[in-house]
C-alpha cells in the first residue's frame, strides 16, 4: 500500500513538473514577441506584420486569391498582412466563445449584439479598450462615423469595438411577396398592425391551398412598444416611459391583447403548424409559396430583397426607427485582448473603414474577375462572384462600397437621412451588468426557452400558459433581475442625467 | 533515496512494456490528466487575461460553491436529475436485453451472408449523426408532412401534433436510441459469442441439448463477463444524457421540454447565450464526479457477488 501511494505521489509530482515546464515555455513565447511587437511599430523597414482576422460568413472559395491581393495593397499602405478566417453564422457565437476563453491567438474579430456578444465579451475582457487607439490610429474612423455609433456602443464608459458605418436605427416592415398581392388586389397601404393582416391573410389562406401566408419561424416576437434590458428576456421599460420603471412584459395588457392576435393567426392556419420549431424558412422564400413576414428594413432594402429571392417584394412599415442598443451594436469589429500589434490593428481597421479600394476588394473580391466597373462608383457582379460572396454589413464602413446597378445614386444620402430620422430609445447607452444575477438568468434562459417561443407564435393557448409562465420566470428568479436592472438603471441615470 | 533507485531498475526491467504503454499513457496524461487541473475554474468566476489562458485562470477570481447553485436552484433540477436517470436506466437495460438477444440471434444463423447483411444493416444508424436522425424522425412526425399523420389521415384517425404532445415522448426517445445504438452494442456481445469454443455447443448436441438450452447453459453464462463490463461502462455514464438525441430529435420544442430536459441540455440552453465557463466547468465537474461514484458503488457491489467480473 504505503509504495504505491509513494507511487502515486511521484507521479503527481512529475505531473506538476510537466505543467510548470508547459506554463513556462508558454510565458516565455508571450514576453519574446510582445518585444518583437513593440519593436517593430515605429519603422516600416521591418518584416510586415501579420494580423489575424477572425469575422463572420461562410468560408469562401477564392477568400485566398483575394486576400492575396488585399496583403500586396496593406502592405505597401501600412507594412501589414491580414490573415482572414471566416467561420460561419450558425457556429461563429460558440467557437468564438471558446476561442477567445481559450487565448487562442488573434488580432481583431467581428463582435455585435447578435453573435459573439459584445458587451458580455467586454465585460470578460476578451477584447481590449480602444479609446487611445481610437484618438490616434483610428481617428479617421471617428471622423466618418455618426457619433451615435461610438457613443451608443460604450460599455462601461469606454469602447472596445469599432462600430461599420450603416443603418443606425431599427424599423420593423411588413415584407409582402408582391406576386401575390397583385394576383388578389390586396391593400396594403392601410397595414401597420398584425391585426390589420388578417383579411389579407385570409384571402390567401382560402384561394390558395400550397401557400403558408405568414412565413413565421420559432424566434419570432410581435412589434411592442417597449425597450428590452436583455433581448427576448421579458423584462423591458415602456419606449414611452418616463420613469424608467423596469416591468416583467408578459404581465402588461399589451402582451396579453397581442398573443391573442398571434393565436388567431395559428388557429386559422396563417402560419406552419410547426412553427415553433422552424428555424427557417428558406424553402418558402425559394418557392415563393408565402405571402407576408416581418423584416428590419433600411434605405431601399426592397431592392435588396427582391435580388436575393429573385422576384419582387413591396414592404410597409410595421414600427418606428428607433435606435435600440442592439441596432448600434448591429456590427462591429474588435481588437483582441491578447493582441500583439493591438496599433496595427487600428491601423488595418482605420484604412478598412475610409479607403474605397481596400473596402470593396474585400467586399466585392478582384476586379475584372469577381466584379467589373460599370462607371465611378457603380459594379456589376460576374460569374464568378459566387466564389466570393461576402456579407457586406460585416466588415465595416457600408457607405464606402461600389452601388449595384439598379441602386439608385442618392442610396447613401438616403442612408444618413434615415439615421437621422431615428427616435433613440430609452435605454440607449445602458449595458446590464449580468454578473451578480447570473446564477439566476441561467434559470430564467431555461424557462424562456420552455415558453417563449411556444407562446409567441401562438402555438399555445395564451389563457392556459401566460400564467404558467409567469410563475416559472418567478420561480427562476426573475423579480432579483428585474430588482437588479432596475437598480442600475437608476444609478445609470443618476450618472447620465436621462 | 533507496525508493528511486528501485523505481529507475524497475523501469529498466519493465522497458519493452513500458515503451508500448507510453503512446496511449501520453494521450490520457495530456487529453485526461491535465485538463484535469482546469477543474478549478469550476470555483472561479473565468474572466480573461490578455496572457493567455493560464494566467486567465490564475487572476479569475475564486467565488466558491457559487458556479453550481443555478443546477440547483429551481424545480427544474429535479425534472432534469429525474428525466438523465430514468432515460439513462431504459437505455443501458432495455439496450442490454435487446442487443444480447439480437447478438444470439445472428450467430444462430448459419448462412454468413445474410448474417453480414443484418449486421451491416443493424450498424448503419450508429454511424448516423444525431442532426440526421433528428430529421428521419421528423418525417415519420411531421404534422402536416408526416408519414405517420399520413397513414392516420387515411384510416381516418384524427392526427396527432407530436412535437407539442409530451406524453408520446418516453416512447418515442427511448425507441429512436435503441434503433441507433443497439445494433453496434449487438456486435460487441456477437464478437465474443463468437469467441466461445465450439466444442462446448458440440458436445452440448451429443448430449441432446436443444438450441435454446444451449443458449442458456452455454453461450448466456460465458457472455456473463462482458455484459458486467460494458454495464459498468455505461454506469458510468448515466449521468452524462446523450445530447444529440434531446436536444436534436425533439426539435428543441418547448412544450416537451417536461420530458426532454436533461441535465446537457439545461446547461446548454442556461449558458448558450452567457458563455458562462465557470457554470459549465461546475455543471461538468458534477457529472464526473457523480459518474465516478456510480462506477466505484456499483463495482463495488458487482465485486462482493461475483469477484471476477468486477472491473478492479
Amino acid at each position: 500500500m504505503s509504495t504505491r501511494r509513494k507511487k502515486f505521489s511521484l507521479l503527481l509530482t512529475s505531473l506538476m513538473a510537466l505543467t510548470l515546464l508547459v506554463t513556462a515555455c508558454g510565458g516565455n513565447n508571450n514576453a519574446a514577441s510582445n518585444n518583437n511587437a513593440s519593436g517593430s511599430t515605429p519603422s516600416k523597414s521591418e518584416k510586415p506584420v501579420e494580423l489575424i482576422w477572425y469575422t463572420v460568413g461562410a468560408p469562401q472559395k477564392d477568400a485566398d486569391l483575394v486576400m492575396a491581393e488585399v496583403n500586396k495593397y496593406t502592405k505597401e499602405k501600412i507594412n501589414a498582412t491580414i490573415k482572414l478566417k471566416m467561420i460561419d453564422f450558425g457556429d461563429y457565437s460558440q467557437k468564438m466563445q471558446v476561442m477567445a476563453a481559450s487565448g487562442e491567438p488573434m488580432d481583431i474579430m467581428f463582435t455585435c449584439s447578435w453573435a459573439f456578444d459584445y458587451v458580455q465579451n467586454a465585460r470578460k475582457g476578451a477584447f481590449m479598450q480602444l479609446d487611445d487607439l481610437l484618438q490616434n490610429q483610428g481617428k479617421d474612423i471617428v471622423a466618418t462615423l455618426d457619433p451615435a455609433f461610438l457613443e451608443g456602443s460604450k460599455v462601461d464608459g469606454h469602447n472596445y469595438g469599432v462600430p461599420a458605418n450603416k443603418e443606425l436605427p431599427a424599423q420593423e416592415v411588413w415584407r409582402f411577396n408582391k406576386e401575390l398581392v397583385d394576383k388578389y388586389n390586396l391593400d396594403i397601404t392601410n397595414v401597420k398592425s398584425m391585426e390589420s393582416l388578417i383579411p389579407l391573410l385570409k384571402t390567401i389562406k382560402e384561394n390558395e391551398p400550397g401557400v403558408t401566408p405568414y412565413a413565421m419561424v420559432k424566434d419570432f416576437v410581435p412589434v411592442m412598444p417597449f425597450d428590452y434590458v436583455i433581448e427576448k428576456l421579458p423584462m423591458a421599460v415602456y419606449l414611452d416611459t418616463e420613469d424608467y420603471k423596469v416591468v416583467n412584459i408578459l404581465e402588461t395588457p399589451e402582451l396579453k391583447e397581442t398573443l391573442k392576435t398571434v393565436r388567431t393567426f395559428y388557429k386559422e392556419g396563417f402560419v406552419s403548424p410547426e412553427v415553433s420549431t422552424v428555424t427557417s424558412v428558406d424553402d418558402l422564400y425559394k418557392s415563393g409559396k408565402w405571402l407576408v413576414d416581418r423584416a428590419s428594413t433600411q434605405p431601399f432594402a426592397d431592392n435588396l430583397w427582391s435580388t436575393s429571392m429573385g422576384y419582387p417584394i413591396v414592404s410597409t412599415p410595421a414600427g418606428d426607427p428607433i435606435i435600440y442598443n442592439w441596432s448600434v451594436m448591429g456590427s462591429m469589429q474588435a481588437i483582441s485582448a491578447n493582441s500583439k500589434y493591438p496599433e496595427k490593428a487600428m491601423e488595418f481597421l482605420n484604412l478598412l473603414n475610409t479607403d474605397p479600394v481596400l473596402r470593396n476588394m474585400i467586399d466585392s473580391g478582384i476586379e475584372g474577375v469577381h466584379y467589373e466597373k460599370v462607371s465611378e462608383n457603380v459594379m456589376k457582379n460576374l460569374d464568378k462572384s459566387k466564389d466570393y460572396d461576402m456579407p457586406t454589413f460585416a466588415f465595416g464602413n457600408v457607405m464606402l462600397t461600389y452601388l449595384n446597378e439598379g441602386d439608385p445614386e442618392n442610396k447613401w444620402d438616403e442612408f444618413k437621412k434615415f439615421n437621422e430620422s431615428g427616435i433613440d430609445a430609452p435605454l440607449l447607452g445602458f449595458n446590464f451588468d449580468t454578473s451578480k444575477v447570473s446564477t439566476e438568468l441561467a434559470s430564467v434562459q431555461n424557462v424562456k426557452e420552455e415558453y417563449w417561443a411556444a407562446l409567441m407564435t401562438g402555438t399555445v393557448d395564451p389563457d392556459e400558459y401566460l400564467p404558467k409562465a409567469i410563475e416559472k420566470f418567478k420561480a427562476a428568479g426573475l423579480d432579483k433581475v428585474m430588482a437588479e436592472a432596475q437598480r442600475q438603471i437608476d444609478e445609470w441615470r443618476a450618472a447620465t442625467g436621462k | 533515496m533507496k525508493m528511486v533507485g528501485e523505481f529507475f531498475k524497475n523501469i529498466n526491467r519493465n522497458k519493452v512494456m513500458l515503451f508500448m504503454v507510453l503512446p496511449g499513457a501520453l494521450w490520457f496524461l495530456f487529453f485526461s490528466y491535465l485538463p484535469m487541473l482546469g477543474t478549478v475554474i469550476a470555483f472561479k468566476e473565468y474572466r480573461f487575461s490578455r496572457d493567455g489562458f493560464w494566467a486567465s485562470i490564475v487572476n479569475s477570481k475564486w467565488v466558491g460553491w457559487d458556479n453550481f447553485k443555478f443546477l440547483f436552484s429551481t424545480d427544474d433540477a429535479y425534472v432534469i436529475t429525474r428525466n438523465t436517470l430514468l432515460y439513462n436506466i431504459a437505455f443501458i437495460f432495455i439496450g442490454l436485453i435487446l442487443s444480447v438477444i439480437l447478438a444470439v440471434i445472428l450467430s444462430e444463423i448459419t448462412n454468413k451472408r445474410l448474417s453480414k447483411i443484418y449486421q451491416t444493416g443493424m450498424f448503419l444508424p450508429y454511424f448516423l449523426s444525431w442532426v440526421i436522425v433528428g430529421y428521419f424522425t421528423f418525417s415519420f412526425l411531421s404534422s402536416d408532412r408526416g408519414l405517420l399523420n399520413g397513414v392516420f389521415e387515411s384510416m381516418g384517425i384524427e392526427s396527432i401534433q407530436w412535437y407539442s404532445e409530451s406524453k408520446y415522448w418516453p416512447f418515442i426517445l427511448v425507441f429512436v436510441y435503441l434503433w441507433k445504438a443497439v445494433g453496434y452494442n449487438s456486435v460487441v456481445y456477437l464478437a465474443s459469442i463468437m469467441g466461445i469454443d465450439r466444442s462446448l455447443y458440440e458436445a452440448a448436441m451429443i448430449d441432446g441439448a436443444s438450441k435454446m438450452q444451449q443458449i442458456r447453459a452455454i453461450t448466456l453464462p460465458l457472455l456473463r463477463p462482458i455484459i458486467t463490463i460494458m454495464t459498468l461502462l455505461a454506469i458510468g455514464k448515466i449521468f452524462y444524457a446523450d445530447f444529440g438525441l434531446f436536444y436534436q430529435v425533439p426539435r428543441d420544442s418547448g412544450t416537451l421540454y417536461g420530458v426532454t430536459n436533461v441535465i446537457d441540455t439545461y446547461v446548454y440552453r442556461g449558458l448558450k447565450t452567457t458563455g458562462e465557463i465557470g457554470m459549465s466547468a461546475a455543471a461538468g465537474l458534477y457529472q464526473s464526479v457523480v459518474g465516478f461514484t456510480l462506477v466505484m458503488a456499483s463495482n463495488y457491489i458487482v465485486r462482493k457477488f461475483d469477484k471476477d467480473n468486477a472491473l478492479f
